[in-house]
């Protein structure tokens, strides 16, 4: 394995492991901010792995300055671009309908909110 | 930037990404788990770096661990942070 | 105990599937479909060198509408509520340093914002995260400050108005190419130079303004009406 290669699959290593702990936190966690924050954590590795995707070792950003011959692939940033906005978005909104429900049931643990059950 | 230079950032950096994602949903204090996730954020901005993606890496930056941390600091200031 | 354990078990199970199936052919080493198709027409077709702008601008321009009404529903939605659930919480008055920060640096921070948002066809940048520099240098402003500056209904009146600039932009282009969004309504220019890219920098400036405004927003209702805070 090459430096390169190195460099390549542990970008995706690391995309993938934040996917996963966020997961992990979404199903394992008892308080609403922190399932909030493991949301957060997954979405930003799954952002990591769309620019990944389009990412090619050896060539430079998407500004076509003179100078620039060979670019990378200027698709999965556009798409990262409006996927980290609205990320923020249903951050914002969790976070303020988790405080709504905190206050309501009392407590900020989710198993007291006996309005999530059935 | 050599190769090789490249190759060790990036397994550093992705390395402490994770400890710390995972680090962030076990500690006890509230406010040092959203720190930590805005850490996690302006890291994933260096790695957008490294990966020629300028916009995505000032919008991950502007964003992610600014106006996010902002949120969740509201609402740990609405519930109070657990102990 | 139990819970961490089953969640262990199917964070395991989704990441075996999920690198069982990833194709280790190597690393990538050609541009492939719209991605090369984009690298090579973008500078020509839109005029602007930033390739990321010309996408997001005029090539997926209906995408980033979507977005725009993702971005305002949510807004709308938390101001909302945080209008009607009175959420409480006593505000501590700013240290002098917070409040004399907060009357030097929101200036820089601004124009530095309005930078990144105009010359978004020229360098890294655009309209999100110029308009998220802009909100932030409003959240440093509400910081600093002793009592909720009366602007809320300036920022709903920026948002809306940004909104319809950006439809009405994209209908000029229907108007007269027959395109949504063609970048082409106004003369290209020589790509590099500030004055460029067709359409490219009014709906650029649209997007910030709504960005800014939004976020701004979102910032000003976490402060609770006629709100006051108490010198030390």
């Amino acid at each position: 394995m090459n430096p390169t290669e190195i460099f390549y699959w542990s970008l995706a290593a690391t995309a993938a492991g934040l996917v996963l702990t966020g997961v992990w936190g979404v199903l394992t966690r008892k308080n609403i901010l922190r399932i909030a924050l493991a949301f957060t954590l997954a979405d930003t590795g799954v952002n990591l792995l769309l620019v990944w995707s389009g990412f090619i070792p050896g060539r430079s950003a998407p500004i076509m300055d003179p100078t620039v011959t060979s670019v990378v692939d200027p698709l999965p940033q556009a798409l990262v671009l409006t996927s980290i906005v609205i990320g923020v978005a249903v951050a914002a909104l969790f976070v303020v309908v988790g405080v709504l429900a905190a206050r309501k049931s009392g407590s900020a643990d989710v198993r007291r909110m006996k309005e999530l059950r059935w | 930037m050599t190769a090789s230079l490249l190759a060790a950032v990036a397994c550093v950096t992705g390395l402490m990404m994770i400890v710390a994602g995972i680090a962030s949903l076990l500690v006890k204090k509230l406010i040092s788990a959203i720190i930590i996730v805005g850490f996690v954020s302006l890291s994933a901005s260096v790695l957008f770096f490294l990966m020629h993606a300028p916009d995505v890496a000032i919008t991950e930056a502007s964003i992610g661990a600014a106006a996010s941390t902002v949120i969740f600091l509201w609402g740990r200031a609405r519930i109070g942070g657990e102990e | 105990m139990i819970r961490s354990i089953t969640g262990m078990i199917i964070v395991l199970a989704l990441a075996a599937a999920v690198f069982s199936v990833i194709p280790y052919n190597g690393v990538t080493e050609e541009l492939h479909g719209a991605g090369s198709y984009y690298a090579e027409n973008g500078v020509a077709d839109t005029g602007s060198i930033n390739l990321v702008t010309s996408v997001v601008v005029a090539y997926r321009g209906l995408d980033t509408l979507g977005e725009v009404v993702v971005l305002f529903s949510a807004s709308t939605a938390v101001v909302l509520i945080l209008s009607l659930v009175p959420m409480g919480g006593k505000p501590t008055a700013p240290s002098q340093i917070v409040q004399t920060t907060a009357r030097i640096l929101p200036g820089a921070i601004t124009l530095f914002g309005i930078y990144i948002v105009t010359h978004g066809h020229l360098s890294p940048g655009g309209g999100f995260p110029g308009g998220a520099v802009v909100a932030s240098a409003f959240l440093l402003v509400l910081l600093g400050s002793r009592s909720l500056p009366g602007a809320a209904g300036m920022l709903t009146a920026v948002e809306s108005l940004a909104g319809l600039a950006f439809g009405l932009l994209g209908f000029w282009g229907v108007y007269v190419m027959g395109q949504f969004l063609n970048s082409r309504v106004l003369p290209g220019g020589s790509p590099g130079q500030l004055i460029s890219a067709g359409i490219i920098p009014l709906v650029s400036l649209a997007i910030g303004a709504k960005v800014a405004s939004e976020l701004s927003g979102v910032f000003a209702s976490y402060r609770s009406k006629g709100e006051t805070v108490e010198p030390d």
